[in-house]
């Protein structure tokens, strides 16, 4: 056995007599475990409710009568966003969006009944899910029972001991270091194994449990070494705690909620109220079809009627009036998803920003990369209301080409007479399915927050090694 | 006064306290700036909109005002309404960034427009806003246990405990100690709370208010400070068991209970409503016209002898069948309605066991920024959207064109007046765990012994007076 594992050895014996030491493991696992318990069960159930909600919304669509096309745009569809599978793990801001997305013609709704909006303030104490578990509360554990690792030796004059039986300062850093680490080890394997039975079990894509599994691991490590060097530079215990507690709230509670607090005011995001005056404003602009004499819209029909070979809309073998209306949303859909995508990427700017402090907190870094390993991040959402987006004017379209194929212009346009096309074809559109984003795609999301963690890592890696070297030369 | 003045130099000269309550200072200050810097940034973008509206319905009624086409107007006309933020809210943002404070509505069918959520930024609005209520509920006790879990352990670790307990009349300094520390912390807490107050014109009673939830809930983390530095352990045994009861009491049983709360109180009838509505509405262009005109006379009989419908399309049928679509799920917005106020008044009841969250409620409640606020709001729109409908089936149900200055004396939105908040039993919940738990804190300290614990003898003494003390409170 070597001097490292006699020490590490040591330092478990006394953890274990510790009550600090097994009660707060005791109560970690017991958390872990129910709040994954919680979270997988919530996960299931949103999804069996959205699931129900989404065939209902799918038969009301095709048990429609027979319908002009043009009052199934305006009666439209509903669409749900599934929870992703990982969401049992890291709920991510998944309480933070809307779940029900309604989809008509010429509008772009948002995503309705968040949890955050249908639930007291309670929701904002934070959610237990074992991500919560591992960010905050088992680095504290972590200090509670290593703060004195090293100080205490110091303390009780052992150290002098040790270091004059010829064990060097860096051997008693990397035992101790040992020690906590596999403290930290026993804290992390009840979210190990329910990452392992997610990843294992085919509920989630394993690549981006593992690398759940690898960041919190990395995680915990990262805190074993903060507290072990933090440890050895004290006199006293106490004092080493002390510092400790004042890391961890500077940087797991203080800072992650200041931070973006601060990049919500210097980079403000437009009102929906604004953007839909000024989206709408820019339609209005963009030309009238009732007015004949519009530009626009004049431009479009000569277009129509060059491309068909004939002088009068009538003559037209297709519906004019439904071109107009193909050309209407493609026209107004574009200019709304112009809207939406300067909307998305002033949220990434902010989301870039934030990124940035994760050289000033190492919580901003994991909690990226969690979020964005679990699927529950903002670009997954993005993903959610692009997909929306895409479905819709699918439909829609495919509504007006209905108008345009199957009715006649005399017929559409003529107020006195009931235009109807079989409820048949409303059973012909295909139904939604939210495609998430492909691990490969998470994983080159997931990297850049990876490598700052790493980062953290390697710069504690260097200074437990100073702060070994200093132990040893102190003691002299 | 000398003594006073004695301890405060202790106080000062000691680099961690006063470190400790100059950053408390300065996070509040920073808190409370932010507070009303967000407060300004939406009474601002409440007054552009309110232009940018102005200027739309201009365009609006540019349009249809030659036709004098009511129905036109009510479709294409929006109106704005908006929740100003209270005089109060700078210190707690609560949902207000979540939830809408602006939202446009026109007279069709309401169940379909109010729901609509504001672009934010989820990630952001994920870890919580850093307003005064955060200072408060999550950082203070922190500042509390950083100044008090050493207060009888650090006199016994640098040895001048003995000393001090032999001076007669102990148990006073021992609690002039402590309430000198509370008295400093709830400054530094309140200082900056009065002078965003001040900025902010906010009315006295909410802010005599907001500082009785700031001493109480205080009271409370000293009063668990004293009793936990009173038991004789460590210093680091101290801080040890502090922070794993703020941990649990701030971290841990509040998600628990939403966990709780959340499961036992489901609210997916909002999702049923909105199916249920949209069927309703369209559905109306399959059934006889007349039909859906009977099921609305039912509610609104003073329309019932107009003009019958005319053979061709009539925008009174229209917007009736909107109406009668609200109308049809009036018992699932009721239904969703209960289940958001049950969650808010289980939230309010969990704030007599958990003073974290009775202050955090109490604190919102008196800023107006609660999911009660969120409600009454809602309510307000919806009381302002029955004046739009009524504007434009005067119109309608008349045949009586529009004109332009018949449109420019449309209803207007007025919001709440800043309601009277009934806060009561929230405050007397945090009031009261605030007491007692600072009570007991200080008559633990009357009787230190030599370990710097209670001491055996009192032990029967110090459970009396703990009782005395419940009962006096209580």
């Amino acid at each position: 056995m070597t001097v490292v594992t006699r020490i590490a050895r040591e330092e478990w014996r006394l953890l274990l007599r510790d009550r600090v030491a097994i009660s707060g493991l005791l109560l970690l696992v017991l958390l872990t475990l129910v709040a994954a318990l919680n979270a997988y069960e919530h996960q299931r159930s949103a999804n069996a409710e959205r699931a129900h909600y989404q065939a209902q919304a799918n038969h009301a669509f095709e048990a429609q009568p027979d319908r002009h096309p043009h009052r199934v745009v305006h009666y439209g569809h509903f669409v749900f966003r599934p929870v992703n599978p990982l969401a049992a793990f890291d709920p991510g801001i998944d309480a933070y969006t809307g779940n029900t997305l309604f989809l008509e013609g010429h509008r772009q709704n948002t995503a309705n009944f968040g949890d955050v909006r249908q639930s007291s303030l309670l929701l904002r104490f934070g959610l237990l899910s074992p991500a919560f578990v591992l960010q905050v509360l088992a680095p504290l554990l972590l200090i509670f029972v290593g703060h004195a690792s090293v100080a205490r030796e110091r303390e009780s004059g052992t150290l002098r001991v040790l270091l004059a039986q010829g064990i060097a300062g860096r051997q008693i850093v990397a035992g101790k270091l040992l020690a906590l680490s596999g403290f930290a080890g026993l804290a992390v394997l009840p979210a190990l194994f329910a990452l392992g039975w997610l990843g294992v079990s085919g509920h989630a894509p394993w690549e981006q449990a593992l690398l759940l599994a690898v960041a919190y691991v990395g995680w915990l490590l990262l805190w074993a070494l903060v507290v072990v060097v933090v440890s050895s530079q004290f006199q006293r215990g106490r004092d080493a705690l002390l510092a400790l507690l004042v890391a961890w709230a500077v940087l797991v509670i203080l800072l992650p909620r200041w931070l973006p607090d601060l990049v919500n005011t210097s980079v403000p995001l437009p009102t929906r109220f604004e953007s839909a005056i000024n989206a709408e404003r820019e339609y209005k602009e963009l030309g009238d079809a009732h007015n004949p004499d519009d530009p626009y819209f004049s431009a479009f029909r000569a277009q129509v009627l060059e491309k068909y070979g004939v002088t009068r809309i009538e003559d037209l073998p297709v519906n004019y009036k439904g071109l107009v209306g193909m050309e209407g949303e493609r026209a107004s859909s574009a200019l709304f998803n112009r809207y939406a995508e300067a909307l998305f990427e002033l949220q990434r700017q902010q989301n870039a920003l934030v990124d940035h402090f994760s050289w000033l907190s190492p919580t901003l870094a994991l909690r990226r990369l969690s979020m964005t390993a679990a699927g529950t991040d903002l670009e997954n959402f993005q993903r959610f209301l692009r997909q929306g987006e895409d479905y819709r004017y699918q439909l829609i379209q495919g509504l007006n080409q209905l108008q345009v194929d199957e009715l006649v212009y005399a017929d559409d346009t003529n107020p006195k007479k009931e235009n109807r096309i079989s409820h048949t074809h409303w059973q012909a559109f295909p139904e939604f399915e939210f495609r998430p984003a492909p691990p490969g795609n998470v994983l080159d999301r997931a990297l850049p927050a990876g490598l700052v963690l790493l980062c953290w890592l390697m710069a504690f890696a260097m200074l437990i090694r100073v702060a070994g070297t200093r132990l040893g030369r102190m003691a002299r | 006064m000398k003594l006073l003045s004695n301890e405060l130099r202790l106080i000062f000269r000691s680099r961690l306290s006063s470190c400790a309550l100059l950053l408390l200072l300065l996070l509040s200050s920073l808190a409370v700036w932010l507070g009303l810097q967000q407060v300004a940034q939406q009474r601002h973008t409440i007054e552009r909109l309110a232009e940018l509206q102005q200027k739309d319905a201009e365009a609006v009624a540019d349009r249809y005002a030659d036709s004098g086409d009511a129905g036109s107007f009510a479709y294409y006309t929006f109106f704005n309404t908006w929740d100003p933020p209270s005089d109060a809210a700078y210190m707690a943002m609560g949902m207000r960034d979540v939830a809408p404070y602006v939202l446009r509505i026109r007279a069709l069918g309401l169940q379909a427009q109010i729901y609509d959520g504001e672009t934010f930024n989820p990630e952001l609005a994920l870890p919580g806003r850093f307003d005064f209520a955060f200072v408060l509920i999550y950082l203070s006790p922190l500042f509390a246990i950083a100044l008090l879990h050493d207060l009888v352990s650090g006199e016994r670790q640098s040895g001048r405990l003995r000393l001090l307990l032999s001076i007669p009349g102990a148990g006073v300094l021992w609690r002039r100690r402590a309430a000198l520390r509370y008295g400093l912390l709830f400054a530094a807490l309140a200082l900056p709370l009065l002078v965003g107050a001040l900025a902010s014109g906010t009315a006295t009673v909410a802010i005599a208010v907001a500082l009785l939830i700031t001493a109480s809930y205080l009271a409370f983390c000293v009063g668990l400070s004293l009793w936990v530095s009173s038991r004789g352990w460590s210093s680091a045994a101290n801080a040890t068991a502090l922070m794993g009861a703020w941990t649990l009491l701030t971290l841990v049983l509040p998600t628990l209970a939403n966990m709780a709360i959340t499961r036992s109180i489901p609210v997916q009838q909002g999702v049923d409503l909105m199916l249920a509505q949209r069927e309703t509405v369209h559905g109306a262009w399959e059934v006889p016209r007349q039909e859906t005109m009977q099921q609305f006379f039912e509610h609104h009989p003073q329309w019932r002898d107009t003009a019958p419908l005319p053979e061709g399309f009539h925008w009174k049928w229209y917007l009736a069948f909107h109406q009668v679509g609200d109308e049809s799920v009036a018992e699932k917005v009721r239904a969703y309605r209960t289940g958001l106020e049950a969650r808010q008044r289980w939230t309010e009841h969990l704030g007599w066991l958990l003073p974290s969250v009775g202050a955090q409620a109490a604190l919102h409640r008196i800023a107006a920024t609660d999911l009660t606020a969120q409600l009454a709001y809602q309510d307000r729109i919806a009381e302002f959207h029955r004046e739009i409908r009524q504007f434009f089936y005067g119109y309608l149900f008349t045949d009586k064109p529009l004109q332009r200055e018949d449109f420019s004396s449309r209803p207007v939105f007025a919001p709440r007046a800043t309601d009277t908040v009934s806060i009561g039993a929230q405050l007397l919940g945090v009031m009261l765990l605030g007491g007692i738990v600072f009570l007991i804190g200080m008559a633990r300290l009357r009787w230190l012994d030599a370990s710097g614990a209670v001491s055996k003898r009192h032990h029967s003494r110090r459970v009396e007076a703990d009782l005395a003390v419940i009962d006096r409170v209580a």
